[in-house]
């Protein structure tokens, strides 16, 4: 006895046509308002804004060629120290020193409890009357920010381009320079773009005493208000914050010998 | 066979639809956008950032010449501990816990400063490649910022006056050259909180340690 499957309810050739078309010019649209904007954008850059982007994204790749070098260097150097200990009591004693002094001045990769900070550019419409820097992310802004931290307390800070997903962020040291050229921000010797993501380590309370410093509430925390800066904190219990990757050597100084 | 068509149709050109919107959206993100800077902006970049390059090879150069010393020092069986001491003194000195010494800039500065303008001009000496920096007798690490105490300026719990010096170690010209350049950080303090600055190319200056203790009581080296 055979059995027949029952007929499967065909698809109404118009009905999906009709998606298709729909489809189609979703498509078209998006598709030209894409080719648009990188029409509009290529339009106007000059021969000389040419020349000098790439002259920026040579020093880029050299600098991360360079960073990548230096962070081998420091770990052979720390490979070295780290042999002494255990060989003698005086090198043992000047391999912990040393390990303290990184610790307490960024060089060393840290752990520990904290806040995270992230600021992006407002999604608002610029009105046609203002000012469209007053919606993006300015050096300003990052600069409050972190003063803030440092005024509450935090013990170790990092600042991340892309919310983060560029890589772990630049720690913030002694001679760490946030530093603006139009939109974009240079911290250390990376430019970064937005998302910014900041990460503090510092004691209990942190996150709050931030929220309430007048570092951030007075300018930054207005113009979140007023321009729709997209603005989210919140505390952590652990955060991991990468060392520093740098120049460590005083070009200009010499060390004061202590007077013991 | 015609509705497996026309669904293979509808998944194809949902995928184009993603892969288009993924990229629109992609173009509104904000990513380094060189191309929005203007010519002079991206020539002040391409020079920060040959600065900073310079900088880099001279530390990697030192590293490479501290690594040479470890390996003769290893292979003629020596100890290193005056090696290692002198890489103790360099990242104190680095850090602030240890002073230091050497050419630079002094400002003697009077104004009815905010703590933002002094920490921008802290910013902007930092960016001239400042080795070290000092306001009075308070030594600037990473963890200083000038901020709004009960009575007065504070920077690490220490008033900062009306008037008061700042000393920072470095090349004397290029610090002077760029806070002192037109529409640079002077200028723009000049003008917006009534300063006064008078800059002296010093030889010889020396720069305290700070009294901060700045080994974390939060934060513990991960292993």
């Amino acid at each position: 006895m055979s059995r027949r499957l029952a007929a499967r309810p065909r698809l109404n050739r118009p009905q999906w046509a009709l998606s298709i078309g729909a489809a189609l010019a979703v498509i078209g649209f998006v598709g030209a308002a894409q080719w648009n904007s990188s029409i509009a954008r290529q339009e106007f850059i000059t021969s000389a804004q040419r020349v000098l982007i790439s002259e920026a994204q040579q020093a880029q790749s050299q600098q991360e060629s360079l960073r990548s070098q230096i962070e081998e260097a420091e770990a052979q150097v720390r490979g070295f120290q780290e042999q002494a200990e255990g060989s003698a009591t005086l090198s043992t004693r000047l391999s912990e020193q040393v390990a303290t002094a990184r610790l307490a001045t960024g060089l060393e990769a840290v752990r520990g409890p904290g806040a995270v900070v992230e600021i992006a550019d407002s999604q608002r419409p610029v009105p046609a009357d203002e000012n469209a820097s007053n919606y993006i992310v300015l050096v300003d802004d990052l600069r409050d920010l972190i003063t803030a931290l440092w005024a509450s307390g935090a013990e170790a800070i990092t600042v991340a381009g892309g919310g983060g997903a560029g890589g772990p962020g630049e720690r913030l040291v002694s001679t760490t320079s946030i530093y603006g050229a139009g939109s974009a921000i240079l911290i250390n010797t990376t430019l970064l773009s937005p998302p910014y993501r900041i990460e503090a380590i510092g004691p209990d309370g942190l996150h709050d005493r931030f929220l309430a410093h007048p570092s951030y509430i007075t300018r930054v925390a207005k113009r979140i208000d007023a321009y729709g800066l997209q603005f989210a904190s919140e505390p952590r219990d652990e955060l991991t914050l990468p060392a520093f990757i740098g120049n460590t050597r005083l070009r200009w100084g010499a060390p004061v010998a202590e007077a013991n | 066979m015609a509705a497996r068509i026309a669904q293979l149709s509808l998944f194809g050109v949902a995928i184009i639809i993603g892969l288009l919107l993924v990229g629109q959206l992609r173009s509104q993100a904000r990513p380094i956008e060189l191309s929005s800077l203007t010519a002079q902006e991206l020539s002040v970049l391409v020079e920060t950032l040959s600065a900073r390059n310079v900088e880099l090879a001279d530390g990697l150069a030192d590293l490479i010449e501290q690594i040479r010393d470890y390996e003769i020092s290893q292979a003629r069986g020596q100890s290193e501990v005056v090696l290692t001491a002198e890489d103790l003194e360099r990242v104190r000195a680095f850090g602030g816990l240890l002073g230091i010494e050497g050419q630079g800039l002094r400002l003697e500065v009077e104004g009815s400063f905010d703590p933002t303008a002094i920490n921008d001009l802290i910013n902007e000496l930092r960016n001239a490649g400042a080795d070290a920096i000092a306001i009075d007798d308070i030594r600037i690490t990473a963890r200083s910022v000038a901020v709004l105490g009960t009575d007065a300026i504070e920077i690490d719990g220490q008033p900062i006056g009306r008037t008061f010096q700042i000393r920072a170690i470095g090349s004397p010209e290029g610090l002077r050259a760029a806070i002192e350049r037109p529409g640079g950080i002077l200028a723009l303090l000049q003008q917006s909180v009534d300063a006064r600055f008078s800059t002296t190319e010093e030889r010889a200056l020396e720069i305290p340690p700070t009294r901060r203790d700045l080994v974390p009581q939060a934060a513990s080296p991960v292993e």
